[in-house]
Parts: C-alpha cells; sequence; structure tokens
C-alpha cells in the first residue's frame, strides 16, 4: 500500500456488514416469527412473575412492575446477543471452506466480527416494532437520562463481552470439529448466569455473591441491573469496569487462540 | 524475466494420527495417540513464466491440492522453496492473495443468499479494484461468459453452469497475475465445459494470465495446455509438454478390424490382440516397428474384413499407463 488509507482499508469490513444485513433481511418471513415468539414470550414471563408475586411479595428485594420491566428489556437485548455471527468459524471449518477465505487478502476475525455485526444491525430494527407490540401487553418502568445513558454504555460492552465468548467457544472448532457440546455448556451456564432469564440477586447467599462475579454477569445482568435501578449509581462506575475488565481478558484470550488456529490451519491444513 | 512461480525442493509432511480398527482400538487411541508422518508433497521442483497455462495432474491423493495450498499461502511448507510473484506466499498471505484468483468446481465463493452482483461488489471492495476497472472488467466478463440474464438472480437459484461462469467472473475481476483452477468444470454439461475453456484460453490469451488447472478431466488439458505438470505419490513425474508427453507414450496405436465371419483365427505377425469381442478384434501395435498401413493389408491379406478402425492414443490413456506403470522416459 502506497499511503494509509483507513477508509479503503475498512471498505471490505464496512462492505461484509453491509452484505450480512441484507442476506439477514432476506428471510422475512423469520423476522415476523421472531417478533411474534418475542412478544408471546414477553407475555407468557409477566404472567408467570405475577403468578410468582403473589405468593411472595417481593423475592430478592425487586419489585413487581421493575421485575416485568427486567424480564421484558431482557428479551429485548437477546435479539441482539442471541446473533452469532462467529459461528461461520465453526461451519467454515467443518466443511473446509476457510481455506478459500484464507486465500482473500482480509484480516479474519475482523471479517466474522462484521459479518456478526451487519445481523446485528438487521436485528435491532426488530426491535422497536417489538418493543411496541410488547407495550400493548406490558408495562415497563423508563429509568432517568442518566441511568439509560449508562444502560446503554454497559450493554455495548456486554455486547463485545458476548461476542467475544462466543467467538472464543467456535474456535474450539479448530481443534475438536464439533462444538456442539461445549456450544451446549457454554449457553446452557450463560442463560442462567448471564441474568438473561432470573436476575442474579435471585441465587442465595455465596452462590449470588460468585455468580456475580463471572463473566456471564457483564452480558445481561449488568446492564439491566443498571436500568431497574437495583444497582446503586455509586456502583455504576465499579460494574462498568468490571465489563471492561472482562472484555479485554477474553479480547486477549482470543487473540492467542486465533493465532493458534491460525498456526494450526497453516501447519496441518485445516 | 523471472519466472512467475518458482518452487525448489517443496516438501510438505503431515503428521497424522495413527488409528487402531476396532471399538477397544478407538479407546486405546482416545488415550494414547500414535502419530506418523505422511509425506504429502515430496521435493517438488517447477518454474512457470508469467502468462503460461499449465495443467498440473495427478491420480487423487497425489499432493495437488496440498501444493496448490502452498502457493497459495495458506499451508507452511516443511521445507523447500516457494516464491509466487516475487513474495514467498507463507510469509505474506495477504499480500500474495492480491496476487492471485481460485477457482473450485466444487465449492463456490459467491455468496448464497445474495445476487451474483453483490458478491461482485463484495469482491471489489475486498481488492480495491478501482471503479473504473471494476466496471470495464465486469462489462468484459459479462459479454465473454453471459452474466447479463443471471447476475440479478441469488446465487443459490442459478444452475452449476451459470454459478460457475459467476464464479470464473469473481475469481477474475482485482486482475490476478495467477489464477489457480481447480476441477472447474467438475460436473458441467459439454456446452458449459467449452463455454469455460473458451473463457481460459481467451483471458489467458488476451491478459497474459498465468493459470494453473488442476482438473481430472483429461480434455480440459488437452484443450488448453501446452505445458503438463504430472505428480505422483507426492512427486513430480513428468514436466513438459503435452505433445512430448503424447510422442513419447504415443507408440502404441491400437487397429480395430471387423470381420465379415467370426474367424477363431485372428493373429498377424507384429501386433497383439487386446481384446475380442465377437467379429470385432482390437489389435495392438508399435508404430516403430510396423505402420497402420502395413497391418491393414496384412490383416486383409489373411482375413476377409468389413472395415477398419485406427485409435489414435489420447492423453487420458496415457496418463493411465502412467498412473499404473510408472513413468519412464
Amino acid at each position: 500500500m502506497i499511503a494509509f488509507a483507513p477508509g479503503r482499508a475498512i471498505e471490505p469490513y464496512v462492505e461484509f456488514a453491509r452484505k450480512a444485513f441484507s442476506r439477514e433481511a432476506t428471510y422475512r418471513f423469520e423476522v415476523l416469527t421472531s417478533i411474534g415468539s418475542l412478544v408471546l414470550r414477553v407475555y407468557l414471563l409477566r404472567s408467570v412473575w405475577i403468578a410468582l408475586y403473589a405468593q411472595n411479595a417481593a423475592p430478592a428485594g425487586i419489585p413487581l412492575h421493575s421485575m416485568i420491566t427486567y424480564s421484558t428489556v431482557a428479551l429485548l437485548m437477546s435479539l441482539i446477543l442471541e446473533v452469532d455471527g462467529t459461528r461461520l468459524i465453526r461451519d467454515k471449518v467443518r466443511e473446509g471452506t476457510i481455506a478459500t477465505d484464507l486465500m482473500k487478502p482480509i484480516d479474519l476475525p475482523l471479517y466474522f466480527f462484521s459479518e456478526g455485526f451487519g445481523m446485528t444491525m438487521f436485528h435491532a430494527l426488530t426491535i422497536l416494532p417489538s418493543l411496541l407490540l410488547a407495550l400493548l401487553l406490558v408495562r415497563i418502568d423508563v429509568p432517568g437520562f442518566g441511568a439509560l445513558a449508562c444502560f446503554a454504555l454497559s450493554f455495548v460492552f456486554g455486547y463485545f463481552v458476548n461476542f467475544f465468548l462466543n467467538f472464543l467457544m467456535n474456535s474450539v472448532a479448530f481443534w475438536t470439529l464439533e462444538t456442539f457440546a461445549i456450544q451446549l455448556m457454554v449457553r446452557w451456564a450463560s442463560d442462567l448466569l448471564s441474568g438473561q432469564i432470573l436476575p442474579l440477586t435471585f441465587f442465595p447467599g455465596a452462590l449470588g455473591w460468585i455468580v456475580e462475579r463471572l463473566p456471564f454477569a457483564a452480558i445481561y445482568s449488568t446492564p439491566l441491573r443498571i436500568y431497574i435501578g437495583e444497582l446503586p449509581q455509586s456502583e455504576w462506575a465499579g460494574a462498568i469496569a468490571a465489563q471492561m475488565l472482562w472484555l479485554a481478558l477474553f479480547a486477549a484470550l482470543s487473540y492467542f487462540v486465533w493465532r493458534a488456529a491460525s498456526r494450526r490451519v497453516v501447519v496441518q491444513g485445516g | 524475466m523471472p519466472p512467475i512461480i518458482s518452487t525448489r525442493d517443496l516438501r510438505k509432511v503431515f503428521r497424522v494420527i495413527d488409528r487402531t480398527p476396532g471399538l477397544a482400538g478407538t479407546l486405546k487411541t482416545l488415550f494414547s495417540r500414535k502419530y506418523s508422518d505422511r509425506v504429502a508433497v515430496e521435493g517438488v521442483t517447477m518454474s512457470l513464466e508469467a502468462g503460461e497455462l499449465v495443467g498440473y495432474i495427478g491420480p487423487n491423493g497425489a499432493g495437488k491440492s496440498t501444493t496448490i495450498k502452498m502457493l497459495t499461502g495458506i499451508l507452511v511448507p516443511s521445507s523447500g522453496e516457494i516464491v509466487v510473484a516475487g513474495l514467498v506466499p507463507y510469509r505474506e498471505r495477504k499480500r500474495n492473495a492480491r496476487n492471485i484468483g481460485v477457482v473450485f468446481g466444487q465449492r463456490s465463493q459467491l455468496y448464497w443468499d445474495l445476487p451474483l452482483i453483490e458478491s461482485f461488489e463484495l469482491l471489489r471492495a475486498i481488492y480495491h479494484v478501482p471503479h473504473d476497472r471494476y466496471r470495464q472488467n465486469l462489462a468484459a466478463f459479462s459479454k465473454l461468459l453471459e452474466l447479463d440474464e443471471f447476475i440479478k438472480t441469488p446465487v443459490r437459484q442459478l444452475s452449476l453452469g451459470q454459478r460457475m461462469r459467476g464464479d470464473f467472473a469473481a475469481a477474475m475481476l482485482h486482475d490476478p497475475k495467477i489464477v489457480y483452477l481447480d476441477e472447474p468444470t467438475i460436473g458441467l454439461d459439454i456446452v458449459a465445459k467449452e463455454a469455460i475453456r473458451t473463457f481460459i484460453a481467451e483471458v489467458n490469451r488476451e491478459r497474459g494470465t498465468t493459470f494453473i488447472l488442476t482438473t481430472h478431466d483429461l480434455a480440459d488439458v488437452e484443450r488448453l495446455c501446452r505445458r503438463i505438470v504430472l505428480i505422483d505419490h507426492g512427486k513430480l513425474v513428468y514436466d513438459g509438454e503435452v505433445e512430448t508427453l503424447k510422442e513419447q507414450y504415443g507408440t502404441h496405436r491400437t487397429l480395430v478390424v471387423e470381420f465379415s465371419d467370426d474367424a477363431a483365427e485372428v493373429a498377424v505377425a507384429g501386433a497383439e490382440v487386446e481384446s475380442r469381442e465377437g467379429a470385432s478384434v482390437r489389435y495392438r501395435f508399435d508404430r516403430r516397428t510396423i505402420s497402420a498401413d502395413q497391418l491393414i493389408r496384412r490383416v486383409a491379406d489373411t482375413y476377409a474384413i468389413n472395415d477398419v478402425t485406427l485409435e489414435e492414443p489420447d492423453l487420458e490413456s496415457i496418463i493411465r499407463r502412467i498412473y499404473v506403470e510408472g513413468y519412464a522416459a
């Protein structure tokens, strides 16, 4: 390259993201069903919480309206967080098409990220209609501007922690080809331990203390606790710092895993 | 000018796990693994001039794709040297990638769910092809490959022939110096095959693109390549002109004679009976000891015949013999 041209260097990745976006858009029926199923889940969870709260006024010290807000916002977040662009790694390693990608002048991890990001952007568009439909069925709290901004920031960090977690998990394919078992395990752990289904304050005593300090908490729990006001304002900075720590750690780990994986490909032929 | 591709003593050894058969063996492999070395490419030395169109031929497992992977920079050789367009591919994978194009008959590099044109646009961005050049190339390839009728169709709806035409254009949009073709005509009908071959020949002639063609369809090679490199068990067994190979190996020809009746005795001096099917007999003879004309006269003098056909050896039968008997210059 003659001159440093960031615009030109980034162009392929912008293009990857755009293609991933339009590819997602080709499956219109899937969009409708995903919105439909989301709204249904919002309603079902609301009913479950109302029934549970009828037995116990405020388990784990969270009032009912906060709980319904929590589960609804968590479901809306899952529209973005459940998109896994790095699934491509596993598919491409298994089918051997990773070789053709390596024959292109591109940075592969960045390529996987752009794919995922493009897909995410499309699914982000479904958040608004899902939210509007959900609001016909449930009422949710809206926090002050400060909490909302902090939630957004925390959500972005959570997004990246989630990305690297998926990246690491799918990269296992370079060694085992099959990632189903590990995927199931991590998925199960993260569903439960990230606070997606249940606020982590529901875990009792020492278990709760541990669970809140695991990296999974950085994905759903931290932004959601900020959103519903369960986390005092004085602890926001600390919580976001913890997310950044996990992010840095996972990013570093991903870097080394990727280096080992590509070395393996170029030596053993994938 | 230095050669565009040169390799010296190129070697690739893979470490493979020894598996013991049976259930007990499977369990054993799970806990204690023994490795052994499998030599995929053993000391390949070759050199290509810019603008050459070379057939790289060998039976399955001969080491062809391992060689191609090393040339494209995605596999590090165990030992030996490679230089492709002035670069050592595995040290500068991305820079090398800008110089090359690849077409795989068995797997597409096009975006499955999107219209063909969108894959082209993506490739333009990946290779930073200037817009003018992109438009020129797209127009030229659309004309040669008749892409217009399906350029807006999603790739998953294309026929194999259309998809291959799309893949060829995709591989050439960034004006690669070298293009690696791996079984580019596999599964295509005769018309589609011919369209692809014409395209390769045209691009090679007009643009001076260097092609390495890996194929099992030797008609591709006969039609396109002057030079052929033959590899077997990882070793180079022949590197030279297709014509030379034919002359060397094509010493034996076949005369098919249709007799008027099922003669019991069909032996003729100077030729051996290769096979016999009713009244039709195939004679194999060495053209250095007897001419076709002489042989026909000899047969006709002794027996009553209806018809004769002379078969020239084709590349396919020559290569088949080399695979079986080995190459002896």
